[in-house]
């Protein structure tokens, strides 16, 4: 793992950037190795699952159903000026949160909160020299830290945003029904959904859950120095896996634009 | 004389730009106690961890029982570490008890039955006067108990070569003395070659065969105990004997 200059120049970021892509990289490919080749420790990945599921759940319950609820009165607000026709809001709102929103605005806060927690857990690791003694132990920290949480961020993550998802649409819904006399047979409305649509936010959940891994996952074997490190180390997973969040979903989104079929909006 | 087990030539380090290591190259000859002293900053966990091959030296070779480590990619390494224990100046013991911590090189290195397992870590917790620990924390531990199931963990399968970074660093001397016998009564009884760096230097020179030193990422001195007590080098003379004045 490269050093990374504190307070970089413009081009010593740009610089980081590719490094920490190139790292990055790797420890997907070896993590990809080792899901396959790799010697799991009985119960690890159920306790990571249970780790991940449960410290983020309520968290991204909340989280979710702000956003949901602010999403809809917006959007409510903006149609009474526009429109003043509520019919087609349940839809919309419906094909945007399966197609996008609850995945690539949900990991976001996932991020934040799972990220920093595997950074910050293997950062502390390598600092008091556990991660060499996995080495020395002929445990590769790919497999034996990294994968486990790969895995249970995948899996974890994928069932947290989709509930999230739920939870967005039911906050919605309340919001639409209380601000805007929306009733819940208008707002339940299917209309605009598809198959691909599913698929297509089925899949950004899975992509985010394994970022969300290993970029983290990569920032804490990278930790360098002491505590200071380990904080570092929290701050930088948390803003990388935000950011590949947001890469990622630029570049799956315009794949499914062209390649999975849309019926109205978006 | 005894074949060279652990060889460096010529090793150079730095990190960020700062040397660390500047051209280091000795032998350790197997089945013997190198203790590796020097002043604070003088590299020697980095040489450790170099010879481990936890870290890649920018130039030079390491070979370990005539296996090039610098030449290794780290598949391979992790291959040829399995002939290699290592006791952390820190303990870099794991959240799990005694039991799981010393059996884990064992689970990962074997297919050993878990009879066999318990049965060779109770025989090591008797080795390291910690009998019956098994269902403890380690962190509920003190430091001298800590670095005894290190010993504990780095010597469990047997490894040819056992590299001790600062064994009695923080222990009182009591315990430190308990420390270094149990270091020589291991190797006396595993012939394992061993490699041990500390600070305490009147400590580790009583079971040292032959001692270097290491000054600004330089070798100074390699020789024997008794040499490096009667050395005229001005940095082993005052690091030896403990003077205030002189190079350091």
């Amino acid at each position: 793992m490269a050093a990374r200059t504190k307070d970089p120049s413009i081009i010593d970021a740009a610089k980081n950037v590719v490094t920490d892509a190139r790292d990055v990289f790797r420890v997907f490919a070896r993590t990809l190795y080792y899901l396959f080749r790799g010697k799991r420790e009985k119960g690890e990945v159920a306790r990571q699952m249970f780790a991940i599921g449960n410290e983020s759940l309520f968290f991204m319950c909340i989280t979710m159903a702000f956003i949901g609820a602010i999403i809809t009165f917006q959007t409510g607000l903006q149609s009474r000026k526009l429109l003043p026709d509520f019919s087609l809001m349940g839809a919309t709102y419906l094909k945007l949160l399966v197609r996008d929103l609850a995945a690539s605005v949900g990991a976001l806060p996932l991020a934040t909160r799972v990220g920093a927690g595997i950074a910050a857990e293997i950062g502390s690791m390598v600092v008091t020299d556990q991660v060499d003694a996995l080495r020395m132990c002929a445990a590769d920290p790919i497999d034996y830290l990294v994968v486990p949480r790969f895995i249970a961020c995948v899996v974890m993550g994928t069932v947290i945003l989709i509930i999230g998802g739920f939870v967005a649409y039911g906050s919605g819904l309340l919001v639409a029904n209380l601000a805007f006399d929306v009733t819940p047979s208008t707002f339940n409305n299917l209309m605009y959904l598809n198959l691909g649509d599913v698929a297509l936010g089925f899949f950004k959940c899975l992509t985010y859950g394994a970022a969300i891994a290993v970029v983290s996952a990569q920032r804490g074997l990278a930790t360098f120095g002491g505590s200071e490190g380990v904080g570092w180390a929290t701050t930088e997973a948390v803003v990388g896996s935000s950011f590949a969040i947001i890469v990622l979903n630029l570049i799956i989104s315009t794949f499914g634009y062209f390649l999975v079929p849309s019926v109205g909006p978006g | 004389m005894l074949r060279a087990l652990i060889r460096l030539d010529d090793v150079h380090k730095e990190f960020l730009g700062t040397p660390v290591l500047q051209g280091v190259s000795l032998t350790v000859p197997a089945q013997c106690i190198y203790a590796l002293i020097g002043p604070g900053a003088a590299g020697k966990s980095v040489l450790l961890k170099v010879v481990a091959g936890l870290l890649r030296p920018e130039r030079g070779k390491v070979f370990v029982n005539d296996a090039e480590l610098t030449s290794m990619r780290e598949l391979e390494l992790a291959e040829a570490r399995k002939s290699i224990g290592m006791l952390f100046q820190n303990y870099a013991l794991f959240d799990k008890n005694v039991y799981e911590n010393i059996a884990f090189p064992l689970r990962r290195l074997y297919d050993l039955p878990e009879e066999e397992i318990r049965e060779r870590v109770a025989e090591r917790l008797a080795r390291v006067a910690l009998p019956g620990t098994e269902e403890r924390i380690p962190q509920s531990m003190s430091g001298g108990q800590k670095k005894r199931i290190g010993v504990a963990r780095a010597t469990i399968a047997k490894p040819e070569v056992i590299l001790y970074d600062e064994p009695t660093a923080g222990l009182d001397p009591v315990t430190s003395q308990k420390i270094y016998d149990l270091v020589q009564e291991e190797q006396r009884a595993t012939k394992a070659t061993v490699m041990v760096i500390s600070s305490d230097v009147s400590g580790v020179l009583t079971i040292a065969d032959r001692v270097g030193m290491l000054h600004q990422g330089r070798l100074v001195f390699d020789g024997t105990a008794e040499e490096a007590k009667t050395s005229t080098i001005p940095e082993v003379n005052q690091f030896v004997h403990g003077l205030t004045e002189g190079p350091l």
